[in-house]
């Protein structure tokens, strides 16, 4: 395949190109002009492995613009000063205009330049200063207006204001970073949106304010009682929120007359003339207005997103685009016939395109985390309607098909299959995965409706509502079940649970007591006692990262402040509220990430086995050899690996232990309460926190030893070790409640290329998606690309820039991951359906 | 003194003609476009290595 010349690979017709599975050239071949130059076009803002791309630079016009004007505004509340600032980098950033772009909107002056929020964390700030190749030239001036920045906002960032009222030994602990990741603010974050409500339009929503505004005037004006006295602090935050409104249109229309003067003054194209026009009346319509048509609407939603990570560091993009925009194109395409469907195509791939191209500057052990992409920006599509009758719509279908012909990796689509969902639908979602997108996830959604309902008491009909809060997590888009800020702070390195387990709660690769004193496991006399000490680690992990977020969370609005999202958010303008403020009727939906959960079930099958069941090594064998990392017991390692129980070969040894612990979990995640008391149940996933965590994770018991890769998924089998074909995989994970053992579990599977071609594949799947739905399990993903293909790639990279592989709940380019996760995936069993 | 009123590139706005536009061709590697950064009218445009007389 690699030793094709130039020639002939041009002279290939797009149907030879199938044949041969080269999906990403086929792509390219069959794209609309206009695609072509805005895909080719866009500047990769994922870091490639840990680092950025050449020529990626760091914008320093935004922090300076806002800094300027909060300066000028301190001493205001919080939420108001940050709305003049904020209006301040609207109405004065540079704005951009792409050749052939018909969606207009980006954080940051040019579109090689990413963002950076420096309100959320001093040390991130100091690390965008000493990062290598991201500082624009001249370089010794730029560093200068960073030190001025740092210097600044040093101790005025909303971490740098929560570490002094957090437990001193809690912080130390987590900035140990073995035991978890994220920040408890959000200055990172990302938030549910309620287009339903949006969608009125900002002058609307203004009127709203101001409404509510009068009517707290009036109040204020009569007989005083301490029930006024609060009042006082929500005028200053409906303020902030009229000014963040107001410059948003303001920005919008900033592009109505740039589109405008292009037109009248550099345009001679005919067509592209009548393009920018419509632009400009775009821009004018919203998002003052409500939309009337696909690129009004798409243009609103796109102007709300970008407008939102102005405010902040938006790292998730909750979305569930086609039920948002399919009312539109229903009416363009089908109804009023204003746009053929190849045009309806463009914009729909640009909407993609244009997501694709947002960057933010996350630090390197972020970018380990999440190699390749800016943010989980899984977008949901399909589901159901409030009324439960399908919802999938002609916008569905056009996503799918767009995403085959832009092949971007970020966002990525969770498709929400139900009973109702049709053929030709399935298809669609099945023809992305057949081209090795990796994407859309199947996402369960008679389960995940039941278990949304099950662990926070979102009425049904809001529960149907949901969308991806991020890589997996179902949240209702409605008044109260909206969740404005990232609770996945809360994410735990699992197999610490494990680790720390065998090691009395002290820490072997950082080197400190990090969990209770649980006792020294060779004094242990059987399993149930070791079972207990792995059940005391397990709550006090997850109790360190909860308290932490909790606080975090309360604390957001006087130590951040979102005047934007408030501004959007109906709870928060009824009630004259930060949009984060948990006591104005958000109903909690929380969940604790579970990295390197997996190892856990497979660990305990293996003491279970040799060291209490069967007698055959000691516990003291066992510690000696994991102190030694397994160096020097290589036979008694390989004997771990591959005798002992492993998890997803529809073993009840090892299978009954996962859901042992999982109950064990969930009934923790009931004790652990959110601030609006509501639980905290676990989510198993892993992003690339699999490789993160490699060198921070000691030996373990099923044969793994310090720097090995960990296990890829949330309930995925170790990579190699499913051993009994993919219905053994699902039986395994169909042996626990996916309602209400947990809140979502994630499966990497990888399947056969060759095997899922032609119609005969597309059968094969849909016989084995019925097993899954039947089984009851809520997620499942796959890999659809073949060895030899990723082999040619690690080869020669410059060639496959648009291979994409599932990496865990997000796509990457594969080029644009890790050799050891490139590696990892490569090593996951290629499963046989049939 | 040159001011940015007087530059090629300069679109005063219709709503404040005290305000306005300096619309940039930019043509980076990958993509081309135009950039409009705001400016006032009566900038000082006499150290502006882009200024293009009318």
């Amino acid at each position: 395949m690699g030793q094709r010349t130039a020639q002939t690979e041009k002279a290939l017709s797009v149907d030879e190109l199938a044949n041969r599975r080269e999906w990403w050239s086929v792509a390219q071949k069959t794209r609309s002009k206009r695609l072509d130059y805005l895909r080719k076009g866009v500047w990769k803002k994922g870091a490639i492995g840990g680092n950025y791309a050449p020529g990626i630079k760091i914008d320093l016009t935004l922090p300076q613009l806002f800094t300027e004007k909060w300066q000028e505004q301190e001493g205001e509340p919080i939420m108001l000063q940050k709305a003049h600032a904020i209006a301040h980098v609207l109405d004065n950033i540079p704005i951009f205009i792409t050749d052939r772009s018909q969606i207009m909107g980006y954080i940051g002056s040019a579109p090689h330049q990413i963002v950076w929020h420096w309100q959320g964390i001093s040390m991130v700030n100091e690390e965008i200063y000493n990062e290598e190749g991201i500082i624009p030239e001249p370089e010794e001036e730029s560093l200068e207006i960073l030190a001025t920045l740092n210097d600044y906002w040093g101790g005025r960032t909303a971490v740098d204001k929560l570490a002094r009222i957090l437990d001193p030994e809690d912080a130390v602990k987590f900035m140990s970073g073995a035991i978890g990741w994220g920040t408890p603010t959000s200055a990172a974050t990302y938030s549910t949106k309620d287009f339903t409500y949006i969608f009125k339009g900002f002058e609307a929503l203004l009127a709203e304010i101001e409404e509510r505004m009068e009517e707290t005037e009036q109040k204020l004006q009569g007989n005083p009682s301490p029930q006024l006295l609060p009042l006082y602090d929500k005028l200053p935050r409906w303020e902030a929120m009229q000014i963040v409104l107001e410059a948003s249109i303001r920005y919008a229309k900033r592009y109505a007359r740039l589109a405008r003067t292009l037109a009248e003054h550099f345009e001679s194209d005919p067509t592209r003339k009548e393009e920018l026009l419509r632009i400009a009346e775009t821009c004018e319509r919203v998002p003052a207005k409500p939309p009337r048509n696909l690129q009004e609407s798409l243009q609103f939603d796109h102007f709300v997103q970008v407008l939102a990570r102005y405010e902040t560091f938006e790292g998730a993009w909750p979305h569930r685009p086609d039920y948002v925009h399919g009312p539109y194109y229903d009416k363009d395409v089908n109804q009023e016939k204003r746009l053929t469907k190849e045009e309806a195509l463009d914009l729909v791939g640009e909407h993609l395109i244009r997501t694709y191209e947002v960057g933010i500057f996350a630090p390197k052990w972020a970018r380990e985390g999440l190699q390749g992409i800016t943010g989980t920006w899984v977008w949901t599509m399909g589901g159901v309607k409030p009324d439960g009758s399908d919802a999938c719509n002609d916008m569905t279908i056009a996503y799918m098909q767009a995403a085959r012909l832009v092949r971007v990796s970020n966002p990525t689509f969770g498709f929400r299959w139900h009973p109702k969902v049709k053929d030709e639908v399935l298809r669609e979602c099945f023809e992305c995965i057949r081209h090795g997108l990796g994407y859309p996830s199947m996402r369960n959604d008679p389960v995940l409706v039941a278990n949304t309902v099950h662990w926070y008491g979102h009425p049904v009909e809001e529960a149907r509502t949901w969308v991806h809060q991020a890589c997996m997590s179902p949240c209702p888009t409605t008044k109260y079940g909206c969740q404005p800020m990232r609770m996945a702070s809360a994410t735990a390195n699992c197999a610490k649970m494990i680790e720390y387990a065998l090691h009395d709660g002290y820490d072997p690769v950082v080197n400190m007591q990090m969990g209770p004193k649980t006792g020294d496991p060779r004094q242990f006399k059987d399993f149930e006692e070791f079972f207990g000490a792995w059940v005391k680690q397990m709550e006090w992990l997850r109790n360190i990262l909860v308290r932490t977020v909790n606080l975090g969370r309360v604390k957001d609005p006087e130590f951040f402040g979102r005047p934007f999202l408030s501004a959007i958010y109906e709870r928060a303008v009824e009630t004259g509220t930060d949009a984060c403020d948990p006591s104005n009727g958000e109903r909690g939906n929380a969940w604790v990430t579970g990295f390197t959960w997996v190892e856990n079930a497979d660990s305990l099958a293996a003491i279970k086995k040799f060291v209490y069941d069967e007698k055959k090594y000691t516990m003291d064998q066992l510690m000696e050899a994991l102190n030694a990392n397994w160096v020097g017991y290589e036979e008694m390692r390989l004997d771990f690996v591959k005798n002992a129980p492993k998890w997803g070969n529809d073993d009840d040894y090892v299978d009954d232990l996962m859901v042992r612990c999982l109950r064990e979990v969930s009934r923790h995640a009931k004790e652990n309460k959110c601030p609006s008391n509501n639980n905290w149940p676990l989510l198993p996933e892993n992003v690339s926190g699999n490789i993160h965590y490699a060198n921070l994770v000691g030996a373990l018991p099923n044969g793994r030893r310090l720097g090995d890769a960990l296990y890829d998924g949330g309930i995925s089998p170790g990579p190699g070790l499913d051993k009994k074909g993919p219905t053994a995989v699902l039986k395994s994970c169909g042996k626990f409640d996916h309602v209400t053992d947990g809140r979502a579990f994630l499966l990497n599977q990888r399947l056969s290329p060759t095997q899922l071609s032609g119609e005969k594949g597309y059968q094969l799947w849909k016989a084995y998606m019925k097993t899954w739905a039947d089984l009851g399990l809520d997620h499942v993903q796959f890999n659809m690309v073949d060895d030899a293909t990723l082999r040619a790639a690690q080869k020669d990279p410059e060639k496959y820039q648009e291979v994409i592989v599932r990496v865990a709940g997000y796509s990457a380019h594969f080029v644009d991951i890790s050799r050891k996760t490139q590696d990892n995936i490569i090593q996951r069993t290629v499963q046989g359906l049939g | 003194m040159a001011t940015c009123k007087d530059c090629k590139s300069f679109f005063a706005r219709e709503d404040d003609r005290s305000q306005g536009d300096c619309v940039m061709r930019v043509v980076d590697p990958r993509q081309a476009y135009y950039q409009a950064t705001p400016v006032e009218t009566e900038k000082d445009a006499s150290k502006c290595s882009s200024f293009q007389k009318k």
